[in-house]
């Protein structure tokens, strides 16, 4: 027990959190770095976490932008719809129009969106000391890393819990094939009957994983007994 | 808010009572949700929560049970669960209480159901702005229930004027008299010079008969009596009337049922007025009189048979109109009743006059004014004491002609044989009077269930006196025979409201389901049932219904706002039948009585559920009375 406690402390992400704490600069960043991570052993119906979800005009953190931030709070298993969040960040680029289709975010609600600074200072203080929750984490970690280090010239760490893979190690477990469509946010609503969403809004996304992953979860023989360190990526 | 949170936005939108609230306010709601997703067998409230709050399901499913298990409802996708909130939201509001509910019952989910919920004190704001949020919950089934029925009312006053019209509106005064030793031509020169089509007749400022130029034209001219006649002569004699109190409908409905178009108005029993078929007319686009009056120019059965085709149009057009199912009963069975006037008069053409003075009666929802279009029929006679044994031979021919002409026309052979063409329901006065006299003196039940349809009786044609003296007769009895209500009552108690709905399912009262709700047997039968008991209870002699219910409230047999209770019950379950049959008949389908839970709107669907309590509360007063 002590040996592992050493061992998360030097190699874990906690441990990475407070080497960081140090290099970063004052402000946001070194706030929500200040503020220490959850325990690992915390049960899954304890854990405080921040459902995320980002929309953007491509896959490419470095050359695409960042359009709009969503996310919600869950409490000990419980979705707190007055801490939900929503906003679209102003950029310069035009925005091409198949992209828009997918978003429905158009240049002129973008010219009135917030700065890039406020938002993702919105999302660090609300992220503090809670575990990100997202779907198909490769987005959100790679353009939050990217806007941190824009930002505040460091990449930092962020806990992440990924309902993504949580469902594909299901898959992978039964050893079937399958459609990697089946992965899909909604196709995995529907399969765990929750309501149909509106896609493509990053908030209404991040209630929509948040739903999905108290689903994932409750599906397991002992909830209760699941830790973060069992779902944490 | 755009497409932000648009799901959940209109999921609560749809929701009553928050379907009242303007979209500020629901966006309101929506950010103080909390979604929980429960596992199947988990019970609520979710862990970790321990103030008051209201939950409405998402997804999944609920079962509320009592303390001893028993299921008390079901709750599916969109139902709202109270039992962890305080219904008296206005105490909440003073920040009494921090702790869950004290609730009986026990809430369980059937499914992983996915659970939205809102704190107390959330709605307590809500509701201070907006009574309907907080009238919604403080206020127990049979006052959302009357709420929604004033609130049809007034539709029904938009739609449809002439039901909530007094007559006073419609009619003509002064109305012009006439004395009874004027001649016939004065009368016609007094009407030409006023330009009416009808006169009262005065003996001493006495109204004592009417004559309309009709009269002059079939009882003197055609018949070549000398204009000089007293006008006395050709009058009609008991002129019906109507008091200036009436509504109007019930003024049409009067002269459709005896194909007259012109009827004098009384005040404090003085003929004040006349009201007239067109001035009705001219209000309402389509009215049962046109019908009656074509029924009764019918020369044959072939005519007959076509006029009765239009009768699913006339109940489609009448619940169009938004007709209460009062008023479209009381049309379809004014009509009913004009064309079994017409068959009788045409059996007398072909068989000569009765030998003996009998009345035709109607039984069960015709007599009770509460027929819809092509039902059953339910028929019997009753004779004068005075018939000899090989009279029978005019009445057997009367009756087969009459009820096979009916069938004709669309109205079924009844299924239990309680017709005129059975010769048990062809009987004189004192067969009828010991026929009751066995029923309510040694009540067998199930004789009793086979005979309840002769407590509602009401004569169609011919000598009302014979059904008058063997229904005063029958109501001494009943009054006093506790034996006779006790049987009955356990009778009527064996149809019971269900439990409510759950998704596309009808929780009957053993919890099992069915994919339909009867409509019939299991919500307006039992209020016919109750009202039936009230009235032979109480001695009243009305057999329609709404009228059994109002004469009986305030009375041993239920109290005034309970019958209020009762009454708006019945009005709303008959109001979705009409509602559901004009469906079924636009649609050339038999016009049933079985509602799919699917033709329901959500607020439907929360009415009907009050509408059951309110049965079966006075249901189970009335078991408790025995």
């Amino acid at each position: 027990m002590v040996k592992n406690a050493l061992f998360n402390f030097l190699t874990g992400y906690e441990a990475k959190r407070k080497r960081l704490v140090n290099k970063a600069p004052k402000g946001p960043l070194k706030d929500f770095l200040s503020v220490p991570f959850p325990d690992l052993n915390t049960s899954i119906n304890q854990l405080s976490m921040l459902a995320v979800d980002f929309e953007t005009t491509g896959l490419d953190a470095k050359g695409d932008k960042l359009l709009s931030v969503g996310f919600v709070a869950m409490e000990q298993g419980q979705i707190k719809l007055n801490t939900c969040y929503h906003q679209i960040i102003k950029t310069k680029d035009l925005l091409q129009e198949n992209n828009v289709i997918i978003h429905h975010i158009t240049d002129e609600q973008k010219n009135r969106g917030e700065k890039l600074r406020t938002v993702i200072e919105a999302l660090l203080k609300a992220l503090a000391g809670k575990v990100m929750l997202v779907h198909f984490s490769r987005i959100e970690r790679q353009f939050l890393t990217q806007a941190c280090i824009e930002l505040y010239g460091i990449s930092p760490q962020f806990p992440i819990i990924d309902t993504l893979v949580i469902a594909k190690r299901q898959l992978d477990k039964r050893d079937v094939a399958y459609d990697p469509s089946e992965l899909r946010l909604a196709n995995l609503r529907h399969k765990h009957q929750l309501p149909a969403h509106h896609g493509h809004n990053a908030l209404n996304d991040a209630i929509a994983t948040a739903e999905l992953f108290l689903a994932q979860i409750n599906t397991k023989a002992k909830t209760d007994k699941i830790q973060l360190k069992n779902l944490l990526l | 808010m755009d497409i932000e949170l648009s799901e959940i936005s209109s999921f609560i939108q749809s929701i009553p009572p928050f379907d009242s609230l303007p979209k500020p306010t629901i966006a309101l709601l929506i950010r103080e949700l909390s979604i929980n997703y429960l596992r199947k067998g988990e019970a609520l409230p979710p862990k970790g929560i321990n103030e008051p709050r209201l939950y409405i399901v998402r997804k999944g499913a609920l079962s509320c049970l009592s303390r001893n298990g028993e299921l008390i409802s079901r709750l599916g996708e969109g139902d709202l669960c109270t039992a962890f909130c305080k219904h008296d939201l206005q105490n909440t509001k003073q920040g009494i209480s921090n702790t869950v509910f004290k609730n009986q019952s026990h809430v369980v989910t059937d499914e992983d159901s996915l659970l939205y919920s809102v704190e107390n004190k959330i709605l307590a704001d809500i509701g201070n702005k907006y009574p309907c949020v907080n009238d919604y919950f403080s206020h127990n089934s049979a006052e959302r229930l009357k709420q929604k029925m004033s609130q049809v009312n007034e539709e029904a006053i938009i739609s449809s004027s002439l039901m909530n019209t007094s007559v006073s509106n419609f009619y003509h005064s002064p109305v012009a008299g006439i004395a009874c030793d004027e001649s016939i031509q004065q009368a016609a020169i007094h009407m030409t010079e006023k330009g009416y089509s009808c006169l009262v007749v005065l003996d001493n400022n006495k109204s004592v008969g009417i004559v309309t130029d009709k009269d002059i034209r079939r009882r003197c001219v055609a018949k070549g009596i000398a204009i000089t006649t007293p006008i006395s002569e050709i009058m009609t004699r008991n002129m019906s009337t109507i008091d200036i109190k009436s509504n109007a409908y019930d003024a049409l409905m009067a002269m459709t049922a005896k194909h007259i178009h012109h009827l004098p108005v009384t005040q404090e029993g003085d003929v004040v007025g006349m009201v007239t078929v067109t001035d009705l007319m001219n209000n309402e686009g389509h009215n049962a009189v046109n019908f009656s009056s074509i029924i009764h120019k019918a020369k044959n059965l072939t005519e007959l048979k076509e006029i009765s085709d239009l009768l699913p149009k006339l109940q489609i057009r009448l619940a169009k109109l938004g007709s209460s199912a009062d008023h479209v009963g009381k049309s379809i069975s004014a009509i009913t009743m004009a064309f079994t006037k017409r068959l009788i008069e045409m059996a007398e053409q072909r068989y000569g006059q009765a030998p003996v003075p009998y009345a035709w009666l109607a039984a069960g929802s015709q007599a009770r004014q509460e027929q819809l279009a092509h039902s059953d029929q339910d028929n019997a006679i009753i004779i004068c004491n005075s018939m000899k044994p090989y009279d029978d031979a005019w009445f057997e021919n009367l009756a087969h002609f009459v009820c096979d002409g009916l069938a004709n026309c669309g109205f079924i052979y009844c299924p239990g044989d309680i017709m005129a063409t059975n010769p048990k329901w062809r009987q004189p006065m004192r067969i009828w009077q010991s026929y009751f006299s066995d029923w309510v003196g040694t009540p067998a039940p199930k004789a009793l269930l086979n005979a309840s349809v002769f407590f509602d009786l009401d004569t169609l044609y011919g000598d009302p006196s014979l059904l008058k003296i063997v229904r005063s007769d029958m109501l001494s009895k009943t009054q006093s025979n506790s034996l006779f209500i006790a049987h009955l009552t356990k009778n009527a108690l064996g149809l019971r409201p269900p439990l409510g709905f759950f998704r596309d399912f009808v929780l009957k009262q053993n919890g099992k389901h069915k994919a339909t709700l009867d409509l019939k047997h299991n919500g307006i039968a039992p209020i016919v049932d109750l009202a039936r008991i009230y009235a032979l209870s109480q001695g009243i002699s009305a057999v329609n219904t709404i009228e059994r219910i109002q004469q009986a409230a305030g009375t041993s047999a239920i109290t005034k706002s309970s019958a209020e209770n009762l009454l708006d019950a019945y009005a709303f379950l008959g109001m979705l039948r009409v509602k559901h049959q004009a469906q079924k008949l636009i649609l050339v389908q038999e016009a049933d009585n079985y509602l799919s839970p699917k033709e329901l709107s959500k607020l439907e669907r929360e009415h009907l559920k009050d509408a059951f309590k309110v049965i079966k509360t006075l249901q189970d007063s009335r078991q408790a009375s025995f």
